[in-house]
C-alpha cells in the first residue's frame, strides 16, 4: 500500500444532484495522473473528496500509508492549488505564505524556524522582492509562484490541482503551464492534475483516468490513453479528431481486414475481439497523419488513401486539412508543408496513415 | 447601467432624474424643516434639560448593547445561512425576516407576553438570574434587538456570500486551518464591510424604534418617547428641540461608525 502516494479505493460519494461511482485511482510517487474528462464529469468532486471535503458513503482514500478517509481537510496534507489560484486578497504574498506555516502548526516548533521556513520558500519562488505585495498587484505568473509556495509551506504529500489555468488568457497560460510542468519533474511530489483541456493534459500527465458520469472509464500511461482511447464517446473527450466507422471484412493474424468507403486497411486488433461482418470504428489522430501529393512514395508502414481537400483552417501554428476519402478525414499540416505542397481547397492528394496509429474502438 | 447606455436615451434618464429628486426632496424637506425649527435657543434648552439628556444617553447606550448582541448572534447565524443547505433553510430564514413584516406595536405585545413577568421568558429569567425586561434597561435592550436583528443577518449574510470566493476556505482549510481559524482569519476580515454594515444599519435601526420598545418598557424613557413625551406635554417647540439634538447625536454617531466600518476595509483587496 505504501508503494502508492495517493490511493483512492472503491469510493463512492452522493451529493445533492451528483455522485462519484466506486471509483478506484493510485497515484505512485514522483508522477502525475491527470484526470481528464467534460465539465461536469466528476473531476473537481474526485479532488474534493481527496482533500476531505465530501465523506465517501463507502471507500477508502490513502495518502501514502495514512488511511485519511476520516480526517478533516486540515489534517490530511494536501496541497490544493485552484482557479486562479485562490490567493487569500487581503494578505500579502508572505503572509500568504505565512499562513500555511502557522495554520500546520511548524511555526509552533519554533517561530524563528517558521521564519526562516518562510524566507527559503519566498527565495526558491523568486517572491523576496514582492513578499509585501496584494495578490491584486501581481501578474498570472506571481501568483502561480505564491500558490505553490504557500502549499509546499505544509509539506503536503499529494499536490491537488483544479484548473488552475482556465481564467487566463492563453499567452499567460502557455507560460505558466511550462513554468507548472518544470517544478512539478523538479520537486517530485506526486499530484493530481484536472482539467478538460487535451493540450493541458500532454504537458502534464504521466499517467491519465478519464472521467466521465463521476467514474473513470479509462486509466493508463498518457502515450498510451491518447493513442488508444478505448470507446468513441472516450475518443472524442480526448479530442480526438477522426472517428470512422466500417466493416470487418475478415480477421486474421491479429489484425482486421476493415472496409472504410472504396479503401481497405489492416488495423491491429490488440485485444479487441471481432467477427467478419460487424460494423465497427477507428480512431486516429490529425497530427498522425501526412499528406502527400499524388506521385509521392509512401512509407512502408502506411496505408496511403486518395483523397480531395475540402477545406483548410489555421489551427495556431498548423493547418487543419479536411479531406473527403470517401469518408471524412481530418490531417494537420504545419503552415511550411501547406506551402511546400501547395495545398488548397479542390486538390488532389494522398492521405498517409500510419498502420500503428490506427486505434480499433470498443463497442 | 453604464453611461454610454444613459447617452443614448437623455430623455429617459432626464424624467428618471426628475422622479429622483423628488425622492430626494421627500427625504431632505422634513428633515431640513425640522433642523431649522427650533434654532440656537431651542437646542440649548432641550441640551439643559437633564431627562432629555439622560433619555438620549438611555437609548445610544441601550442601541449600542443591542448591536452588540445582535453581532454576537447574528453574525455566526449570517455564516451558517451563507455557507450550508440543510432542510428547512428556507424556514429560518423566513424567521429570521419576520421582524421586519410585524407591525412594530404587535411585536411589542409579543415581546411583552414572552418577557413579561408571567412570560415563557421573562419567569424563569427573573428566578434564576434576577433579570426582569419589564420596565428597565433590558427590556429597552430586547425591544430594540427584535427589530434590528434582520439587518445584522441579512447583510452579514451578503457579505460572506459575495465578498469571498468560496475556494478561498477551502484553500484555508487544506493549508491545515481547522473552521475556527478558517472563520476569524479568512471569512470574517474578507466580509468585514458586510458585517459593520449590517452592525451600523441594526444600530440606527434600534436607536431609532419607538412602539416596541414602549410597549415593552415605557420607562425608562428612551429619547423617541422622550419627544413624544414632549410633545403630548408641551407641545411642538419642547419636542422639536429635544428631536434636533437626538436627531443630530444619532447621524454624528452613524458616520462615526460608517467611517470605522469602511475605513478599515476601503483599501483591502475585497475583489475575488
Amino acid at each position: 500500500m505504501s508503494a502508492q502516494a495517493l490511493a483512492v479505493e472503491g469510493v463512492s460519494v452522493a451529493l445533492d444532484a451528483f455522485a462519484l461511482r466506486d471509483l478506484s485511482l493510485a497515484v505512485t510517487p514522483g508522477e502525475v495522473l491527470v484526470l481528464l474528462g467534460p465539465n461536469g464529469a466528476g473531476k473537481s468532486v474526485i479532488l474534493e473528496t481527496i482533500a476531505g471535503f465530501h465523506r465517501p458513503l463507502q471507500g477508502r482514500v490513502r495518502i501514502g500509508d495514512r488511511d485519511v478517509t476520516a480526517l478533516p481537510p486540515e489534517a490530511r496534507h494536501v496541497g490544493y492549488v485552484f482557479q486562479n489560484f485562490a490567493l487569500f486578497p487581503h494578505l500579502s504574498v508572505a503572509q500568504n505564505v505565512r499562513f500555511a506555516t502557522e495554520a500546520r502548526g511548524t511555526a509552533r516548533a519554533g517561530r524563528l524556524e517558521g521564519e526562516r521556513r518562510i524566507t527559503a520558500l519566498l527565495a526558491r519562488f523568486d517572491l523576496a522582492r514582492i513578499a509585501d505585495r496584494r495578490p491584486a498587484d501581481l501578474s498570472g505568473g506571481e501568483k502561480q509562484r505564491v500558490a505553490l509556495a504557500r502549499a509546499l509551506a505544509t509539506d503536503p504529500a499529494v499536490f491537488l490541482f483544479d484548473e488552475p489555468f482556465s481564467a487566463l488568457d492563453a499567452a499567460t497560460r502557455d507560460a505558466l503551464r511550462d513554468e507548472l510542468a518544470d517544478f512539478l519533474r523538479e520537486a517530485g511530489v506526486p499530484a493530481l492534475y484536472v482539467t478538460h483541456d487535451y493540450a493541458e493534459a500532454m504537458a502534464f500527465a504521466d499517467q491519465v483516468a478519464v472521467v466521465d458520469g463521476g467514474t473513470i472509464v479509462q486509466c493508463g500511461p498518457a502515450e498510451r490513453v491518447f493513442a488508444a482511447p478505448g470507446t468513441a464517446r472516450i475518443a472524442r473527450m480526448i479530442g480526438v479528431e477522426n472517428i470512422v466507422e466500417g466493416q470487418v471484412r475478415a480477421v486474421a493474424d491479429g489484425e482486421a481486414i476493415l472496409a472504410l468507403g472504396s479503401s481497405e486497411f489492416r488495423v491491429p486488433l490488440h485485444d479487441r475481439a471481432v467477427a467478419a461482418g460487424q460494423r465497427v470504428s477507428v480512431s486516429v489522430r490529425a497530427e498522425d497523419l501526412s499528406v502527400l501529393l499524388p506521385g509521392q512514395a509512401p512509407s512502408a508502414a502506411d496505408i496511403v488513401v486518395p483523397a480531395r481537400i475540402l477545406r483548410l483552417a489555421n489551427r495556431g501554428p498548423l493547418v487543419r486539412v479536411d479531406c473527403d476519402c470517401g469518408f471524412p478525414l481530418i490531417a494537420c499540416v504545419t503552415r511550411a508543408q501547406c506551402r511546400q505542397l501547395a495545398l488548397a481547397p479542390g486538390h488532389q492528394v494522398l492521405v498517409a496513415l500510419p498502420r500503428a496509429a490506427l486505434n480499433l474502438l470498443a463497442g | 447601467m453604464s453611461p454610454a447606455v444613459a447617452m443614448r436615451r437623455p430623455a429617459l434618464f432626464l424624467a428618471f432624474w426628475l422622479l429622483g429628486s423628488l425622492v430626494l426632496a421627500f427625504i431632505v424637506v422634513p428633515l431640513l424643516s425640522l433642523v431649522a425649527a427650533p434654532g440656537v435657543t431651542g437646542l440649548v434648552r432641550a441640551a439643559a434639560m437633564p431627562d432629555v439628556r439622560a433619555a438620549i444617553a438611555l437609548s445610544l447606550g441601550a442601541a449600542l448593547v443591542a448591536a452588540a448582541l445582535a453581532a454576537v448572534s447574528g453574525v455566526p447565524l449570517a455564516y451558517v445561512l451563507a455557507r450550508s443547505a440543510f432542510p428547512g433553510k428556507g424556514i429560518v430564514e423566513a424567521v429570521v425576516d419576520l421582524p421586519l413584516t410585524v407591525p412594530h406595536t404587535v411585536a411589542g405585545i409579543a415581546l411583552l407576553l414572552a418577557f413579561g413577568r408571567e412570560g415563557v421568558l421573562g419567569e424563569p429569567a427573573a428566578a434564576w438570574f434576577g433579570l426582569r425586561f419589564w420596565g428597565t434597561f433590558a427590556g429597552i435592550v430586547v425591544g430594540m434587538l427584535f427589530v434590528s436583528l434582520p439587518y445584522a443577518v441579512n447583510a452579514s449574510r451578503i457579505g460572506f456570500e459575495e465578498a469571498i470566493d468560496p475556494h478561498l476556505e477551502k484553500v484555508a482549510r487544506t493549508l491545515g486551518a481547522g473552521p475556527w481559524r478558517v472563520f476569524t482569519r479568512i471569512a470574517l476580515p474578507l466580509a468585514w464591510r458586510g458585517v459593520m454594515a449590517g452592525i451600523t444599519l441594526t444600530f440606527a435601526r434600534a436607536i431609532s424604534e419607538f412602539a416596541t420598545v414602549a410597549l415593552l418598557a415605557y420607562y425608562p424613557m428612551t429619547a423617541p418617547i422622550k419627544v413624544y413625551e414632549l410633545f403630548l406635554r408641551f407641545g411642538l417647540d419642547d419636542a422639536t428641540g429635544a428631536a434636533v439634538l437626538f436627531l443630530g447625536i444619532v447621524l454624528l454617531l452613524f458616520v462615526l461608525l460608517r467611517q470605522f466600518a469602511y475605513g478599515r476595509g476601503g483599501n483591502r483587496g475585497f475583489g475575488r
